[in-house]
């Protein structure tokens, strides 16, 4: 039943939308326009929405904080192994699991979920030490390897929800030409899984690129990432270079918000498809 | 059930050895970094262990230290305000701009794209972006409410404030996930029903309340679900804001976790805190796992 909606009902819903568009949009649209300003236009209240750009945060940000370059080559470097690792291990075990049963199967499908509520805090204990003996520390292999661990559940149920869509006679014609199992997987079932291979990638670049815990843990200089890197530029006690850090902010954000939004209606799909099933 | 699901549940192809192989590098990954060192976490919070020292049995001990500990108090009750905060407020907002924008709309793809936005930036931008507004005395915001004789945000100095300032930057980085979840719900929720109450007379408030919600409570179970289990995590807003302070008033207990273990070296005490982490979400994520196992049995 389509209802005519009255005008003070329309009022009032585009009110609402604006408010609920200014709390998600407005922090981060002033921090990207501060970063064009001259630091005492920065704190000027009301905030000039007229100015004259300047690219002197950037320049600062080139000229006097390398290891914020080097940071970003790091998190792209640990977002894309991140990313290769967790569809690897996601689609394989995502495949058996769609495909077979077995009481081990059974189990371990269940085992990965219920890792998934363990707070992934905890195991900075023990595995500190272990890694400073392992001579891990500081590496983006380490990162790596965390950051997937953290997602390989999620990806596996949601790859094996998509790959059980997959009808099975596809996989039996291939099979009676003599495909075979590697030949099947890459030839047959991946390209028909593309959004489910999106939707894993995209979460798990998202977090990779964004993760602030265990970098900060992790990681004293070789593997320093971005989000670690902004956060110290916060703590400098010589007082704040905002517009600095406003222009690394910014930098550090474009690059996944243009994914993000760009790929959203994978998130969905991602988010339906056995991550959060009910 | 889908067609393909149904032919395989009758499907009993025999499981070789490598399909086990295939299931190995993403069970390899947990039991290496998840599994394995959360065993060592419940095994170490019963002994005195630092650096520099064998790890010494002590049973309970560090259990009952923690117990005698207000700092650890401290932390368990800020945590346990800061989740249930960040779990309602968020579940109410979620629920109300799923439910603002159902239904047509114009600009709605860009509408729902803005929403997803803080889902895209790290956590320490997003402490920039919050002090940059509410910086004592120079934020934009703060300056604003000086201007306008209201009171303002001592986050800096007053811990509640710090708590709330980093539960309301919890809250909106978390708040799409809330939202697209129920979101998605209620795109499922078939007219004919609504339609079909309001006809028997019912209002559309009773209809929201009686049907609508009812159809989506799965998903907002899962969703209250999730965000229990992350926000027990809680620590990087904290930390980026007063690192726990003044005084250690505003720490949650993954903070408190971090100071025992890097900073005291405490590593008996650290595991037992984590302990109790772990067990609060085990606990509510109890009903949550049992579903999932007879559906994991039952098979995709």
């Amino acid at each position: 039943m389509v209802r005519r909606p009255s005008p003070l009902e329309r009022t009032v819903r585009a009110l609402l939308v604006a408010l609920a568009l200014v709390w998600s949009g407005l922090p981060i649209l002033l921090v990207v326009l501060s970063s064009f300003k001259e630091a005492k236009q920065i704190f000027e209240v009301p905030p000039s929405l007229l100015f004259v750009p300047t690219l002197d945060n950037y320049a600062v940000l080139w000229r006097e904080k390398p290891e914020f370059l080097r940071a970003l080559g790091n998190s792209l470097a640990i977002a894309v192994g991140t990313l290769a690792v967790t569809l690897a291990a996601s689609t394989l075990a995502g495949y058996v699991y769609a495909r077979l049963r077995s009481r081990f199967l059974d189990i371990s499908a269940f085992g990965m979920l219920a890792a998934r509520m363990l707070p992934p805090i905890i195991i900075t204990v023990p595995l500190f030490p272990a890694l400073n003996a392992l001579r891990l520390n500081d590496t983006h292999v380490l990162l790596i390897m965390l950051y997937a661990a953290f997602y390989v559940s999620l990806g596996t149920w949601i790859m094996r929800s998509f790959i059980a869509q997959v009808p099975l006679e596809l996989e039996e014609a291939a099979a009676v030409d003599g495909a075979g199992m590697g030949t099947i997987l890459v030839r047959i079932v991946l390209p028909l899984v593309v959004p489910g291979l999106i939707a894993v990638g995209l979460f798990v670049v998202v977090f990779a690129w964004n993760e602030y815990v265990f970098a900060m843990i992790f990681t004293t200089r070789n593997a320093r990432t971005a989000p670690v890197v902004i956060g110290e530029m916060l703590g400098t006690v010589e007082g704040v270079q905002w517009g600095v850090i406003f222009a690394a902010a910014t930098v550090q954000l474009v690059p996944v918000l243009a994914l993000v939004v760009a790929l959203q209606r994978f998130l969905v799909a991602g988010l339906t498809a056995g991550a959060v099933k009910a | 059930m889908t067609e393909a699901g149904r032919r395989r549940a009758g499907d009993r192809r025999a499981v070789r050895w490598f399909h086990y192989a295939m299931t190995g590098p993403a069970l390899g990954l947990l039991l290496a970094f998840l599994v394995l060192p959360a065993v060592y976490v419940a095994w170490l919070s019963t002994t005195a262990s630092t650096y520099g020292q064998p790890a010494r049995f002590v049973g309970l001990d560090n259990y009952a230290h923690l117990a005698a500990d207000p700092i650890f108090w401290r932390a368990f009750w800020n945590t346990f305000f800061v989740v249930n905060g960040i779990v309602y407020v968020e579940l109410a907002l979620g629920l109300g701009l799923a439910v603002l924008l159902t239904g047509p709309m114009p600009f709605k793809a860009a509408i729902v794209a803005v929403i997803l936005d803080p889902s895209a930036t790290t956590e320490s931008s997003g402490i920039v972006m919050w002090r940059y507004m509410l910086e004592p005395d120079v934020g934009l915001v703060t300056q604003w409410m000086e201007h306008a004789g209201l009171p303002t945000l001592e986050w800096s100095t007053n811990p509640i404030a710090t708590l709330l300032l980093a539960s309301v930057i919890a809250v909106w980085h978390h708040l799409p996930f809330t939202f697209l979840i129920l979101y998605s719900a209620l795109t499922t929720v078939p007219q004919d029903v609504l339609e079909a109450a309001e006809i028997d007379g019912a209002s559309r408030w009773q209809a929201f309340w009686r049907v609508t919600l009812r159809l989506i409570m799965p998903a907002i179970l899962i969703a209250v679900l999730f965000r229990y289990i992350f926000a027990i995590r809680t620590f990087a807003e904290v930390w980026l804001l007063t690192e726990g302070g003044p005084a250690r008033l505003s720490e949650v207990l993954a903070i408190y976790l971090y100071r025992e273990t890097f900073k005291y070296h405490e590593f008996g005490m650290a595991s037992a805190t984590g302990f109790v982490m772990l067990a609060m979400s085990l606990v509510i994520a109890l009903p949550y796992l049992k579903q999932m196992y007879r559906e994991a049995a039952r098979g995709p």
